[in-house]
């Protein structure tokens, strides 16, 4: 019996392979916007194929449902007209960087692949949520403060920045 | 190329999958005619007049069911057209859109409980079980607005664009009270298996441990889907019916598929979480399984859970056609100012008392 | 599955989002960018998680998504303010901070 991971997690690749160039690619927000959200569902369905239920829930609930949605509100909301904005095309350094960052990356992963590979241990059993949230709630519990104390943070902060100034 | 779940032992299995997602496609198919159906009937009859009750078979009148039928035949066979300077491609996506999350929500409805057949293999009556249930009908719950804003943008009018960005921002607003309204069902019964929730809520149903969640849960469930009083995305007098004023045809009719069939799982899942599911009142579901066997028990207890959804069904045509729309700011105020805090002072609450004891 | 696939995803998300950032002049779209780059840091913690057979992979994650919510209310907030300010979310119009 051949196993249908394989081909699964090569379909999903190609398709965020595709959205992903697609979200940097595309000439309108809106489009790039859509393009990212398929990205994130199509990443929540990777994560449900290693076993991470809880992660990719969150993923769509938060990333694709929430985060999302502001920013195409946003786009919707400045309703910019469609000016098709080119690519800076001036842009050696950008190219220069990009292929820094690419060599980089590329010996991160060699080292990171080197560690990582020779260890398939397979996780645990018992429930993933449950799993996730003693480690979130005891190990981590001051990290998930601070998160909190963050997420208050940006909250005021948003509101403050885009709060109207009174006409002097 | 062997996909591991056509393995022969497992061909019956799939065979019962397809058979559970062709009914439950059928049974929310009949859904919206229904109900729009019952939206013009329903305040006929408040407003003491008669509503559509001529179309019928032949002789027979059908209290003017068949209307709705003759509506939908009329929408399907209508011109397609989509305005000047619209984005062709996310115009025809946006109705997809709205419409593939709503049915994908349902696979996670328990309609009943595991049957276990006499050589031992187990039936769960739901589409999958998931240990992150309801999270997942949130999460689905949450695409839902993209339908709305792309239908707004794609359509280049600016009553469209308006009704999609009051809409889209109504929506992320409410969802917070929502998944904060069911922290403390989580926290009372301690999972997020629907399943789990349905089989500890035999003697006491969740309404009366979580009083407060339901009445958020109620409101917000009228928010989320753009409902009377809460329809400002609409709002027919203000903004010519908002996102879909551009939608004709069939593409109109699936907006309203997606609509009703968003506010049937919702109402499901409220009768799910907070009135027992698919348990009937004051009637063990171990004495019905003894006394008439397992195919009856299941049917008794599937038709308890479509009744307590209908009550829910009824209460937003209630609701429309009693309560006059809300100002947006008001609206919004509500959200943030009134049931974000008590969602919050409900989860202290809950954890107070679920600490003390 | 060996994790490598897994990791090779994350980098050719990681390279689009860097691309995004360097060449694109549309403020948001810059954002949205960034929002690939955590994307992809976020597969390699599920995927590192899932061959060490670890869940602090996956609470990672959840601390990653917490600090992108917290990254779009504000960068999002001031790409309004700015566009009230100029007019404009193009980049090369933005000539405050040069010199």
């Amino acid at each position: 019996m051949m196993d249908s991971a394989p081909l699964v997690f090569y379909t999903l690749a190609a398709l965020i392979t595709f959205s992903s160039i697609m979200v940097v690619a595309a000439r309108t927000p809106v489009i790039s916007a859509l393009f990212l959200v398929l990205d994130l569902f199509l990443l929540a369905c990777v994560y449900a194929s290693l076993n991470a239920n809880f992660v990719a829930v969150i993923q769509v609930l938060v990333y694709a449902g929430a985060i999302l949605v502001l920013f195409l509100f946003v786009i919707m909301m400045l309703n910019v007209p469609r000016v098709r904005s080119k690519p800076r095309i001036k842009a050696l350094d950008g190219l220069l960087i990009t292929m820094v960052m690419v060599a980089f990356l590329y010996m991160l992963y060699r080292v990171i692949a080197q560690y990582l590979s020779p260890l398939p241990v397979e996780s645990a059993g018992g429930s993933n949520t449950e799993a996730v949230g003693k480690l979130l709630f005891v190990e981590h519990l001051w990290a998930f403060e601070l998160a909190s104390f963050l997420i208050l943070l940006a909250m005021v902060a948003s509101i403050v920045i885009t709060k109207k100034r009174a006409a002097p | 190329m062997g996909l591991n779940f056509l393995h022969d032992h497992n061909l019956l299995a799939l065979a019962i999958v397809i058979a559970k997602v062709v009914f439950l496609l059928v049974l929310l198919l009949q859904i919206p005619p229904l109900m729009i159906w019952l939206e013009r009937r329903a305040p006929a009859l408040m407003q003491r007049r008669r509503g559509p009750n001529r179309v019928g078979l032949f002789k027979w009148r059908l209290w003017g069911l068949l209307q709705s039928l003759a509506d939908a035949i009329k929408l399907i066979f209508k011109e397609e057209i989509a305005p000047a300077g619209a984005h062709k491609a996310l115009f025809q996506l946006a109705p997809l859109l709205g419409v593939i999350p709503a049915f994908v929500i349902v696979a996670v409805i328990p309609f009943g409980q595991t049957i276990t057949l006499a050589n031992g293999m187990t039936i769960p009556l739901s589409l999958t079980q998931l240990d992150v249930g309801f999270l997942f009908i949130l999460a689905f719950s949450s695409l839902g607005v993209y339908s709305v804003a792309v239908a707004g943008w794609a359509s280049n009018s600016k009553y469209s664009l308006l009704g999609s960005l009051r809409a889209s921002a109504q929506m992320i607003s409410y969802e917070i009270p929502l998944g904060l309204s069911l922290i403390p069902i989580v926290l009372i019964y301690g999972t997020f298996d629907l399943n789990s929730i349905v089989a500890a809520q035999e003697q006491v149903w969740g309404v009366v441990k979580a009083p407060l969640s339901f009445v958020i849960f109620l409101v917000c469930m009228f928010a989320e889907t753009n409902r009377a009083p809460f329809d400002m995305a609409e709002g027919e007098a203000e903004l010519v019916a908002g996102f879909h004023t551009e939608y004709g045809s069939t593409k109109f009719a699936a907006f309203f598929l997606s609509e009703y069939v968003v506010m049937f799982v919702l109402s499901c899942l409220a009768a799910t979480l907070f009135f027992g599911g698919w348990q009937i009142p004051f009637i063990s579901h171990a004495w019905l399984l003894a006394t008439f066997g397992t195919a009856v028990a299941a049917l008794l207890g599937f038709g308890a859970l479509l009744l307590k959804a209908a009550f829910f069904m009824w209460l937003y045509v209630w609701v429309r056609w009693t309560l006059p729309r809300f100002r947006y700011d008001r609206l919004m105020a509500l959200g943030w100012k009134f049931l974000l805090p008590l969602g919050l002072f409900n989860i202290l609450l809950t954890s107070v008392i679920l600490g003390s004891y | 599955m060996s994790p490598d696939h897994y990791y090779a995803l994350a980098l050719i998300m990681f390279v689009c989002g860097v691309i995004g950032i360097t060449l694109r002049r549309n403020l948001i779209v810059i954002m949205m960018s960034i929002e690939l780059l955590l994307n992809s840091v976020n597969l390699i913690f599920v995927a590192a998680s899932k061959a060490h057979g670890l869940v602090d992979g996956q609470v990672m994650v959840l601390f990653i998504i917490t600090i992108a919510a917290c990254e779009a209310a504000v960068g999002l907030a001031m790409v309004i303010a700015l566009y009230r300010r100029y007019g404009t979310i193009d980049t090369d119009f933005y000539r405050m901070l040069r010199g």
